[in-house]
């Protein structure tokens, strides 16, 4: 079915509901991060390695067009034949009009994730054509007539049982779930396939232009059979997996088995440069010959990717799967809803560039923007962001949904009208308060969910307090301006107080710009950049006005926001650029600007205390601001808590803005699984560095485990401040 | 003469940092992922390995890649002394690579950080008895070992023009189904490796 037609919402909870699926992704998600770090063990840094193969893909993307060429002569030079394809049909046909000129009967592939793209298998069985895939999984999944739900593992989402129904389908005769011996059945049926074939089509893991040799990286060895018995052989590769020289593809060959598979090697690695001798029977003899080697070198939107000044990243992507191992939403709904072949937050990107933007639009809300992936790519691709950018071009292309325009452009963009409703919300509120939440507010565009409450709009916000709350320091140490967010404002007014408190007690004078408002965030997550520079605009003279040292936020999306999004999406106006950026250089956000006072101050000793205390890791708090340390450092000075650690205390809370409301049967198990993390640790209370996680984790422990508190960090250091 | 990649691997090896030292860690590794490695001071004692792993397979048919280890083992001779049937020229290889029991060829040299060999597959005999039979022994100088899979391509690139070259790290495997790793799918299910410390020409390494 074409994504446009597709029902999202249906298909994720059909597969909710699958149990088989659920199953196996938790169990992997479990295992994945523990054999990972076991297979890095014996590569001295990591991050290190990283660099260099994202250097390395830079630099090759950057030259896509000289390579190529190169790749091209020096493959021909050897002897191989080599076809740019420009997209499917281009390939299709050379392929069908090469199989007739050679008499090609009998087709034996080894992965080839391109060929998958344009459903070659499908085209060549019209052509009468006999077409198996011998890779285990995919053989699998070609049986099950189902698309790969995973770029490593193929198959994961079947089980046993379901593999041994499709054996015995396809073979006619009983086949028990026991696996060495599905496998070895395998062995034997495709055996046959590999001996009979005529043409072996693989995929390649990487191209190197300096002697057009191909490389494949493989575990079962069907590849090895598939390169060398057949007569003929073409291999399908992409342009990004073309590299300079041999040397490059060290990078290549020590992360991708270790960050696919958690192999320091896969079984077999093999190089193959020209045609190289096969044996061919003739006449009762046999002869050995040079084989026909046809590289066609696949477009399909990839040419344009390397073109594209954001979008070229893509070419980084050495298609490990890691991204997906980790990431919070793969993790329950498994590859297929993202529709194509390539799953999680990379697969939507390439859909969009090899398929179309449709296709994106229908599964771009999937990614929650949590970085999980930004730590592990061994590329460092930085997906989310990909992801965000795209969604500008949406709606730069097609505008946004009339709601959400509405709401933006008309809403949040007018700081008194948002705030004037934010304002009614809180009266509106008052008969179904229990927890019951507005609708139509950017904070909580929909209604309940299950497993967790929404808190309500606070009576008095916190610039109507501010007033009561500043106290007048005879000779401060330093001036900050609070912006305190929307979160803070109107629903924690109380943590906003607690900020106050925390830094007067450091005789640091605080001020509040009242002209500020929302930092946009909502806007800028939904593509919408232009009303987002409006309220930047606006935000950034607020605060110049107030003439400060630093500008204080205690919500890590507010400081990214303000601190990284603002000079982005002014660097091209000259006005407001470098207005942008002196702003920008003075955002600070609350923990790390108090850890570094209170270490000043000599206040930072950990000082042991009774209650049990775990911080949860905001998303945005640890993978974009890099902060970690600091909350816990403050934590353990307070004399009031002990801390302690909770599994995964740094996977998202399931929150992530609108995602979480939308969404929100996605959200509740990652909120639930969160729950259980934070009950087996022991805590009495979560601490948080983040309103909006704030939010959320306080809902579910509402919900699931009320003798839990979640408090903000300010909350718990306001606590040891004497009034 | 059979065709390789390259006449001389030893020379494209990093002077100075490759030799029998790293066999440990290469041993460690090789076995951390299934392969069975023997090491044996002569070729002698490479050839008594030979026989006796063919013993315990139990295995009537062996095809077999000529190499200046087995050569100087007297291995193939060995193997038939036994009572295998052994084929070694190009067209016996083709007709019953696909049946028989072992395949046996030399390789090149070995990686310590992964415990990978690699196999000059130029010539398809050596392509054909490493990934058809059943089980795959090979034959390695144990002082042909470098550091890193980053040295082992810094060796590759000096002389790979072209032709066809295969890292063999343990047996064939896969974890398709269930994740459950499972050994032996289209490759050989045993890989077992001979290292032997005495030179083809007869003196040490
Ligand atoms: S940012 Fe998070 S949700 Fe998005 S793709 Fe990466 S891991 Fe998945
Ligand atoms: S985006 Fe990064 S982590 Fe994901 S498949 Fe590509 S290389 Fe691997």
């Amino acid at each position: 079915m074409a994504v446009n037609e597709r029902n999202i919402k249906k298909e994720i909870s059909q597969k909710l509901k699958d149990d088989v699926l659920r199953g196996a992704l938790g169990r992997f998600g479990e295992a994945y991060p523990v054999s990972r770090a076991k297979a890095y063990e014996n590569v001295e840094d990591i991050e290190a390695l990283r660099d260099e193969l994202k250097a390395m893909k830079v630099a090759a993307v950057a030259d896509i067009e000289a390579i190529a060429d190169r790749f091209e002569a020096e493959a021909a030079r050897r002897g191989a034949k080599v076809f740019r394809a420009a997209d499917g049909p281009a390939l299709k046909k050379y392929l069908l009009d090469l199989c007739k000129d050679k008499g090609v009967k009998r087709v034996v592939k080894s992965k080839s994730m391109a060929s998958e793209e344009i459903h070659l298998n499908h085209t060549l069985e019209e052509a009468g054509i006999h077409v198996k895939e011998t890779d285990l999984g995919e053989w699998i999944i070609a049986l099950a007539g189902h698309t790969p739900s995973h770029m490593v593992m193929p198959a994961i989402h079947l089980n046993r049982q379901q593999c041994a129904e499709y054996f015995s389908k396809e073979l006619n005769e009983e086949i028990p779930p026991d696996i060495p011996f599905m496998v070895q059945t395998a062995r034997k049926t495709l055996r046959e396939e590999f001996l009979q074939a005529d043409m072996g089509i693989s995929g390649a893991n990487f191209g190197i232009a300096e002697n057009g040799a191909i490389g494949l990286v493989t575990n079962e060895g069907n590849a090895r059979l598939v390169t060398t018995l057949p007569r003929v052989h073409v291999v399908i590769i992409g342009y990004e997996k073309l590299i300079p020289t041999v040397e490059d593809a060290i990078p290549i060959l020590r992360s991708l088995p270790r960050s696919a598979t958690a192999q320091l090697a896969t079984s077999y690695v093999s190089m193959i440069s020209g045609p190289t001798p096969t044996l061919v029977k003739q006449g009762g003899k046999w002869v050995e010959q040079d084989k026909e080697l046809h590289i066609i070198l696949f477009d399909n939107g990839r040419l344009k990717a390397a073109k594209d000044e954001k979008f070229k990243e893509i070419f980084q992507c050495v298609r490990c799967a890691s991204c997906l191992n980790v990431c919070p939403v793969y993790q329950l709904v498994g590859g297929h809803v993202y529709g194509h072949i390539y799953a999680g937050g990379i697969g939507a990107i390439l859909t969009a560039f090899f398929n179309s933007m449709g296709d994106f639009e229908k599964i771009n809300e999937l990614c929650i923007g949590c970085r999980k992936c930004t730590t592990v790519c061994p590329g460092r691709i930085n997906i989310p962001g990909l992801i965000e950018e795209l969604r500008v071009r949406g709606v730069k292309d097609h505008g946004l949904p009339f709601s959400l325009k509405l709401l933006f452009e008309n809403v949040i963009a007018n700081r008194r009208l948002f705030h004037s409703l934010l304002r009614t919300a809180a009266i509106g509120q008052k008969p179904v308060q229990s927890g019951r939440f507005i609708r139509h507010l950017p904070l909580f565009l929909a209604g309940m969910t299950e497993g967790r409450s929404l808190p309500a709009v606070a009576d008095t916000p916190l610039r109507d307090r501010v007033r009561k709350i500043t106290k007048k320091l005879a000779s401060p140490a330093k001036k900050v301006a609070f912006f305190s967010g929307c979160n803070m404002d109107f629903v924690y007014p109380e943590t906003g107080e607690s900020v106050y408190k925390v830094l007067q007690d450091l005789n640091i004078a605080v001020v509040f710009p009242e002209e500020q408002s929302c930092c946009g965030k909502p806007v800028v997550g939904f593509g919408d950049v232009e009303t987002t520079k409006r309220i930047a605009k606006r935000n950034i003279e607020a605060f110049e006005k107030a003439g400060v040292d630093y500008v204080i936020a205690a919500c890590p999306s507010c400081t990214e926001t303000l601190h990284v999004t603002y000079p982005e999406i002014l660097a091209d106006d000259p006005e407001w650029a470098e207005r942008a950026k002196a702003f920008a250089a003075k955002v600070r956000e609350f923990s790390q600007f108090v850890c570094g006072e209170y270490e000043q101050a000599g206040r930072l000793t950990k000082k042991p205390g009774a209650t049990k205390v775990t911080f949860h890791d905001s998303c945005h708090m640890k993978r974009v601001l890099n902060i970690h340390e600091e909350p816990r450092k403050l934590l353990a000075s307070t004399g009031a808590c002990e801390v302690v650690e909770m599994k995964d205390c740094d996977k998202c809370c399931g929150m992530a803005g609108a995602f979480g409301i939308k969404y929100s049967e996605l959200s509740a198990p990652i909120l639930k699984q969160k729950i259980e993390n934070i009950k087996d640790s022991g805590a009495q209370v979560v601490a948080v560095g983040c309103p909006a996680c704030m939010m959320q984790i306080g809902g579910g422990l509402d919900k699931q485990a009320p003798d839990i508190k979640v408090r903000h960090v300010a909350d718990i250091l306001a606590d040891q401040i004497k009034d | 003469m059979m065709k390789k990649v390259c006449e001389n691997w030893e020379q494209a090896l990093p002077a100075g940092t490759f030799g029998p030292h790293l066999f440990g860690e290469f041993e460690t590794r090789a076995k951390n992922v299934s392969a069975e490695v023997f090491r044996v001071a002569t070729a002698a004692e490479a050839q008594a390995v030979l026989v006796e792993l063919a013993k315990s397979l139990g295995a009537k048919k062996a095809v077999a890649v000529d190499c200046p280890l087995a050569q100087s083992a007297g291995a193939y001779e060995a193997l038939r002394a036994a009572g295998l049937e052994v084929y070694t020229a190009t067209d016996d290889i083709a007709a019953h690579a696909d049946t028989a029991d072992l395949g046996v060829s030399g390789v090149e040299f070995g990686v310590a950080e992964t415990g990978s060999v690699l196999q000059d597959a130029l010539a398809v005999e050596n392509r054909l008895v490493s990934t058809l039979p059943p089980v795959h022994a090979v034959f390695l100088k144990s002082g042909n070992i470098v550091p890193a899979m980053a040295d082992a391509i810094g060796a590759v690139a000096k002389v790979f023009d072209r032709g066809y070259l295969s890292f063999i790290t343990g047996p064939s495997r896969t974890a398709d189904i269930e994740r459950v790793l499972t050994i032996g799918v289209h490759g050989p299910s045993r890989f077992i490796i001979i290292a032997v410390d005495e030179t083809a020409g007869g003196g040490a390494a």
